[in-house]
Order: C-alpha cells, then structure tokens, then sequence
C-alpha cells in the first residue's frame, strides 16, 4: 500500500512540479533559518560544565558603594569579581572541597629557544585544573598546599606548547616567564569551554589563556589584571600594599560545594566573614554574599543577549509563515485534483484512506524539505562563519566557534522539517477526504 | 467606479480557507518587517555616530616590555622619534588605550570636590602634545598639550596621581559644567586632586560603543605607563599610506629592542570594525530573514491567486460571456486579493504593535515608530497587488466560449 501513495505522490508531484518546487524550497527555507538561528543559541546557552555545574559556585560580596550599585541595570547583583582581601579569605577556608582564586595577566615568555611570545597567562590556585576538568596531556598542575611561597610551575597550552617545544612532552623544561625562571609542569590537552564560563569578563567565548601560574606570582611581580578592575571608593593608592588592601575587585572567585551540608556551611562563613568586616567599617551596602551555581551565574552574566533571543523569535516567526504557505499550497494542490480523489472515493477509497494517501505526499515534501533546509542551513552557518572569522582576522575563539553545524543540528532540522510539514498537511490531508464525490463525477 | 465589494465579498467568505491563510501570512509578515526595520535603522545610526576621529587612516602599535633592561621612557621616545621620522605619517601618540576596541579606562570627574551625587564615568586617554593630531580630533575651544607640559608616565607607587590640565569632549564638559564656559576651570577626580580644563574636542567617542555614554572622554596629557598591559602607539598616516606603514612598522619596531615584543599592529579599523560586528550581523541576518519572510508571501498570495484563477475558469468565461470586460475580470481579482490583504493587514497592524511593545518591554528597545508601521502597510500591500497580477492578467486571458463547454 505505501509503495502504490508514493507512486501517487510522484505522479501528483509531476502533475504540477512547480508548485510542488516551491513547497519543498519554503519549507527548506523556513527549516534553515530555524536550525541556523538555533545553533548559534544552542551553543550560546550551552552549560559547558553541566556535569557537575551544581557543584560549582561562584563566590561574591558585595561590597560596593552605599549609593550606587555595581551595575545599576541589575542593582541586586553584588560585583562579579572580588577584592584581594575577600578572596584571599575565601581561599584560606577549609569549608569547600576544592577552591579557586584568580586573575588574568599579559605575559612574555622568553628563553624557549623561540622568538619572545606574547602569553595571556592565568595567574590561578592549584585547584583550577581538577575543579573545572580541565585535561591534561602531560604531567599535572601543582599542589594547592605548596602555594606560599609559590613555586616557580608553569601549566602551558597544548598550542603555546606547540609554538615552543614544538608540540614535544616539555614538562621539565625551563623558560623565561615574565623574565623570571619557571618550569614546565603540566602542558593541557586541547580545552574550550564554550562560553569560557569561569571567567566572563573578557567576552563569553573567548579561548583560555595560553599559560597558568600560581596566582600568588601574580601580587608577587606587582602584575596588574588584564581583565577588569573596577574601583568605587575613593582611597589614596601609593604602592601595590594600599592596592591589594583597597576595595577594588579584579579576582575570581570560585568554590566546590560537594552537598547541601557544605553549602549551607559555606554560606554561614561567608555571612560571619561579612559581619565581622561590616563591624570594622566595611561592606556599606546590605548583605548580599552568594554563592551561584554555573547555570545560574551564565544567567546573571547575561551570556545570551537579547539579540539572540530577538533572532529565535524572528525565526519560528518565519517557520510559522513558511508552514501557513505550505498549508496554503497543499490546499490548493490537492483540491486542484478533488476530481480524481472523487473518482477514487466513487470506486471505493475510504476516507481514512484518501487521508494517508495525501499524508504520504506530505511526508516526502518534509524529506525533501528537510535535506534541502539542512543544506541551505549548512551554506548560512559557514556564510555566517566566514564573516566571524573575517572579522576577528587570525584570533581563535569569539562568535565563529558558535557556527558549526553539528550532528545535533542536522538531527533537529530533520525532526523540526517531518513533524512541522506534517503538522501542515494534516488539515488539507483532511480537507480533501471530505469532498463528496458525487459533485466532481456529475460534471464529469 | 465600483468596485462591486459586496459580490466579491460573499464569495470570498463561501471558500475562505485560503484567504484566511493567506491573510495570516500578511499579518505575520508585516508584524516582522515593521520590527526588523525599525531594529535595523537603529543599529545603522548607531554605527553611523560621528567619532571625531580619523578612524579610517589610524593605525596601532602595542607592545610590552619583559626584561629588566627594558627601559619604558627611553623605549617610548626612540620608537616615537622613528615614527615621526617617517614621510607617510602625520602624527603619533603614545596611549593608554585604543578608542572604540572595547577596552581601556575610565575615571569619575566633578566640579564640585568630593562630589558623591553624581556617579559619572568617563573614559580617558592619556595622549603627548601630538594626541589629539595622531587621533584626527577636532578642537572646538581652548588649546592643544604642550610638550613640556607631558607628565612622567604613572607607576606602582603612585597610580592614583592626576594631571595638571585635561581636554575634554563637548558631551563630557556639557554633562560637567552644563551651559557654563569650562575653559580654565577645574575639574576633581575622586580622589580630589585638581586639573584645569584647557580644551574641548567635538565629536569624540571613548573606547565603549555600547553604552550609553560613549561620548563622555577627556584626555591627560602623561606619558603612559606600561602597567596595564603593554604600550600602545596611536599613529595617523597620510591617506592611503595606512597600510604600507603598518608593514614598516610592524618589521621594524620587531627587531629594534630585544628586551619587548610587538603585540600587533593594526589598522583602528579592525577594533571599530569588532565592536559594531553583532549590529552589522544582526542587521544583515534582520533583512535577509524579512526579506525571504516577503517573498514567501508573495508566494501565498500568488498561489491563492492562481488556484482561484485555475478553478472559475468557467465562471470567469460565463462573466465574459454576458458582457465583462478584460478588465472587469482583472478588477475583480485585484480587489479580492486586495481584501484578503487589507485584512491581513489589518491584524498585521496589531500584531506588529503587540510585538514593538513587547520587545520594548522585554528587551529594552525604544518603542516602535509609527512611520515604521504606516510604510510597511504601504509596501505589503503594494506587494500583495504585485503578486496577484500575474494571475488576474491570466483569468482575463479566459475566453467567454469556456461558458459553453463543459468542464
């Protein structure tokens, strides 16, 4: 039986292929630009980290200025980043499991053998690497107990260590950090947190830094944040001492929180650190201190802007259209053969019948519409890719990372083209079973 | 003329399926355009907003030093003297940031000392005597730097010191002083340290294109300090010499200090260019969407037109038959799609309202000028004729003897 509709359809399509043209180009049409606009938003939403994103937490305070908060679009919202004193303090805690404090720096490393390489560099505690899975191809990191004094350790990427040691085991090896002598401890394996959720400062989706050290290098050398410091209180800074005492922010601050327990411990130090520090004069505005989870902290950082959210409204506003033109065409196609149904109907087709037949025409319209959408798809993200990448000339990372056309995709698009057309075809499908028969044989 | 709605409208109503469909598609088509349109202009005068600057012919050099033999004054001179030096360039500047990347800094100024009401920021560059020439800017008022009053660049032990004089943009001092003449008055910084306000340059644009403010910026006359990140020179070349200089500097300034490395050189164009690139794409991604969403429709409504056309055939031919003309027939479907249009349009009308408020609302949009609305009635409904033409033109084609056969 389904081997005689698909014949039908064929003959039904050759009858008039015009039309049957156009039906495949606007459903492929709407499906590309559902599936084009949804993968830049499924990446852009993505939780990098889902798999333990419940455990991991962002610690802030807010500290800022009794008359102004720190954004004033979202006045609840403490400072995403923290002192020097607060997190020093935070780091010091026995309470989370694992705990990061950290900050970026624009480095040199000389004394590779190679040419000197500009190195944005993560200055980090030990537990960065095994709290955000980071992996690693060679070695480790270092331990988190042997912080201070800080040992001369230095964590590569697997691209600087390309460009230095030409992508050999260097663990061991020893380079000019900054013009101070570090060793080559651990070298990552390839590693690209999309959005680069720990650190949103420098733009979402921007790669991890080239180089880590640990983060007590960072005041050691008197290296200043390349990221964001953001000072409200106005205070006399004479020398780096009055500045890590100050009450700018320009550190990171993250925790490991295995369970509720420990949570809610963590919250109860953070509370009794504020109020201890409110009695001494600081903290002037109301208690604000939080720890937020990843999915909640992609959130407040607004990861997706509202552009994104406009383009998925435009684009099921498209699909919408493309599919009431498709229900449109159906219509017309299928009444316009309301004389054979009637002949079909007369020599005994069931209604239920008549119904799958039309609903098997539709069907291979979607599969056609489907893999022309997944193409036209295809073409728009590597068009959209293209002008990314035009624009950021050689830089790796940003928006062109968010264009690939994966095999998540494709599968929406197909799943998004059959159930929608089909949702299309069913009222013609309908409609067209219900034509009395009797009206199209009299005038024959 | 008549237009003979009643008859039109009665038939209309007896198979309305497809009107209603098509009316649909109207509706959502205009809410889309209406929308898109009104997005897109906006993000065309935001990247259209006058910089001051000579964006198109600057280029900049950013660097760090990394041994203990860097000397970062003596380093800043030699490679300034050089670039100076050379025939294609016009002026060039050390500064503490590049205007419209993204990045830089910003300080708080009153008028009052120790003013904590007003919580301003603006963006400041710190520029020699040649900034405000190396950036293109236009002084309106008051006068340039002068060499010797270029201040030693800021260190570890004294980055909270300010400047004796500063110039300011005309939207910075207008937000400081109002109407008041600024010239020769004093300016604070948070700290209440003290500058005199010697100049105001218009237009002028700081290093943030996505606030609100990005008009609010002074300049120091000081030499920049290699705190934050490296130094960078500003350097304006002779028109159509940019990118030949940016080759000669690149190799040069490369290999003549080994004790820093060149970060990059590049055209002021490529910061401008990254920092409007989400209003360029949305924009494009805006029209090409409405665009196809248009055609799409006009699709519809040809393919009504058609079917219709295709099934009263006979009824067309009995019309001809008993006296209409050509162009009655033509009429008549002209006005039949014009009706299933008007009423597309006309819930058009409210969705695209619904849809302005909202994103208002939602997403912080200014809300929809009614211009937008009026001529995106006037297009669809141009359209929607366009489109139904072809298959009236073809109905008219039907000859009166079709009456007499059957079928």
């Amino acid at each position: 039986m389904l081997g005689y509709y698909v014949r039908l359809a064929l003959r039904s399509f050759s009858r008039n292929p015009g039309i049957s043209a156009l039906m495949v180009l606007a459903i492929a049409l709407g499906i590309a630009v559902c599936v084009m606009t949804l993968t830049v938003f499924h990446a852009m939403s993505g939780n990098p980290i889902w798999w333990k994103s419940d455990r991991l937490y962002a610690v802030t305070m807010d500290n800022w200025d009794p008359n102004n908060a720190a954004d004033k679009k979202h006045p609840e919202l403490p400072p995403p980043l923290m002192t020097y004193k607060d997190a020093r303090y935070v780091a010091a805690s026995r309470v989370p499991m694992r705990k990061v404090i950290m900050y970026t720096v624009d480095a040199t490393i000389s004394g590779a053998g190679t040419a000197p390489l500009r190195t944005p560099t993560r200055a980090t505690t030990g537990d960065f690497f095994a709290m955000f899975d980071a992996p690693f191809l060679y070695g480790g990191g270092w331990s988190a107990a042997a912080e201070d004094p800080p040992p001369p350790s230095i964590v590569l990427s697997r691209e600087t260590n390309e460009k230095l040691f030409g992508g050999s085991n260097s663990v061991g090896r020893v380079l000019r950090w900054n013009d101070q002598e570090f060793r080559v401890v651990g070298v990552l394996d390839d590693w690209f947190p999309r959005p680069r959720f720990y650190d949103l400062n420098g733009g979402s989706f921007s790669p991890p830094e080239d180089a880590y050290v640990p983060f007590a290098w960072g005041p050691a050398l008197s290296l200043q944040s390349s990221g964001n410091t953001e000072c409200w209180k106005p205070e006399t800074i004479n020398n780096e001492q009055d500045f890590l005492a100050s009450d700018c922010v320009w550190i990171e601050t993250w925790v490991e929180l295995p369970d509720a327990a420990t949570h809610e411990r963590m919250q109860t130090v953070l509370d009794n650190y504020w109020a201890e520090q409110h009695r001494a004069g600081r903290f002037p505005r109301p208690r604000n201190n939080r720890l937020t989870d990843v999915g909640q902290w992609l959130r407040d950082m607004h990861v997706v802007d509202n552009d994104n959210r406009v383009l998925v409204g435009l684009a099921f506003a498209f699909l919408a259209v493309c599919l009431i033109n498709t229900v449109g065409l159906l219509l017309a196609k299928f009444l316009n053969a309301a004389a054979i149904t009637g002949v079909r109907r007369a020599l005994g087709a069931s209604r239920r019948q008549i119904f799958s037949q039309h609903l098997v025409e539709v069907a291979i319209l979607a599969v056609l519409g489907a893999a022309l959408g997944c193409l036209l798809a295809a073409l728009g993200l590597a068009a959209v890719h293209h002008m990314y990448s035009a624009a950021h000339l050689g830089y790796r990372g940003g928006y062109q990372e968010l264009t690939h056309f994966d095999t998540v995709g494709v599968a929406w698009a197909i799943v998004l083209a059959v159930v929608a057309t089909l949702a299309a075809g069913l009222y013609p499908a309908w409609r067209v079973g219900r034509t009395p028969p009797a009206v199209y044989l009299k005038s024959q | 003329m008549n237009l003979h709605l009643r008859p039109i409208l009665s038939a209309l109503l007896r198979n309305r399926t497809g009107a209603v469909l098509v009316a649909m598609q109207v509706a959502i088509a205009l809410a889309v355009l209406v929308n898109a349109l009104y997005i897109v202009t906006q993000r065309i005068e935001k990247m259209g907003r006058p910089t001051g600057m000579d964006v198109e012919n600057i280029f900049v050099v950013q660097s760090a030093g990394f041994t203990a033999h860097y000397d970062l004054k003596s380093s800043i001179e030699q490679d300034l003297a050089w670039l100076r030096s050379l025939p294609g360039i016009i002026a060039a500047t050390p500064s503490n940031a590049i205007p419209l990347s993204g990045g830089g800094s910003s300080q708080g100024l009153t008028i009052v000392p120790g003013d904590r009401t007003r919580d301003n920021s603006f963006g400041y560059y710190e520029v020699d005597e040649q900034g405000l020439d190396a950036l293109g800017l236009h002084l309106v008022a008051g006068r340039n730097f002068r060499h010797e009053e270029i201040e030693p660049p800021i260190t570890v032990d004294d980055a909270g010191r300010f400047v004796g004089n500063v110039i300011l943009s005309r939207a910075a001092a207008k937000e400081l002083f109002g109407d008041q003449n600024p010239l020769g008055k004093p300016v604070y910084d948070t700290l209440k340290h003290q500058a005199t306000v010697i100049g105001i340059v218009n237009p002028a644009m700081n290093s943030w294109v996505d606030t609100e403010h990005s008009d609010w910026v002074f300049y120091m006359p000081r030499l920049t300090s290699s705190l934050y990140g490296g130094v960078r020179y500003i350097v304006r070349a002779r028109p159509g010499e940019r990118d030949a200089m940016i080759r000669l500097a690149e190799a040069h300034l490369s290999a003549s200090n080994p004790d820093r490395v060149i970060h990059f050189v590049r055209p002021m164009t490529y910061f401008k260019d990254l920092s409007y690139l989400s209003d360029r794409s949305m924009g494009i991604y805006l029209l090409t969407v409405t665009g196809l969403m248009i055609a799409v429709t006009c699709l519809g409504i040809f393919a009504l037109a058609t079917f219709n056309v295709a099934t009263r055939t006979k009824q067309i031919g009995t019309r001809r038959a008993v006296g209409a003309r050509r162009a009655d027939v033509v009429q008549y479907f002209l006005v039949e799609n014009g009706m299933i249009t008007s009423a597309g349009i006309l819930a058009g009308c409210a969705l695209a309202l619904a849809t302005g408020y909202y994103l208002s609302l939602q997403y912080a949009l200014p809300r929809l000028n009614l211009y937008f609305l009026v001529g995106g009635v006037l297009v669809l409904w141009a359209v929607g004729q366009l489109a139904a033409w072809q298959p009236a033109r073809r109905a008219a084609a039907v000859s009166p003897s079709v009456a007499t056969r059957t079928v």
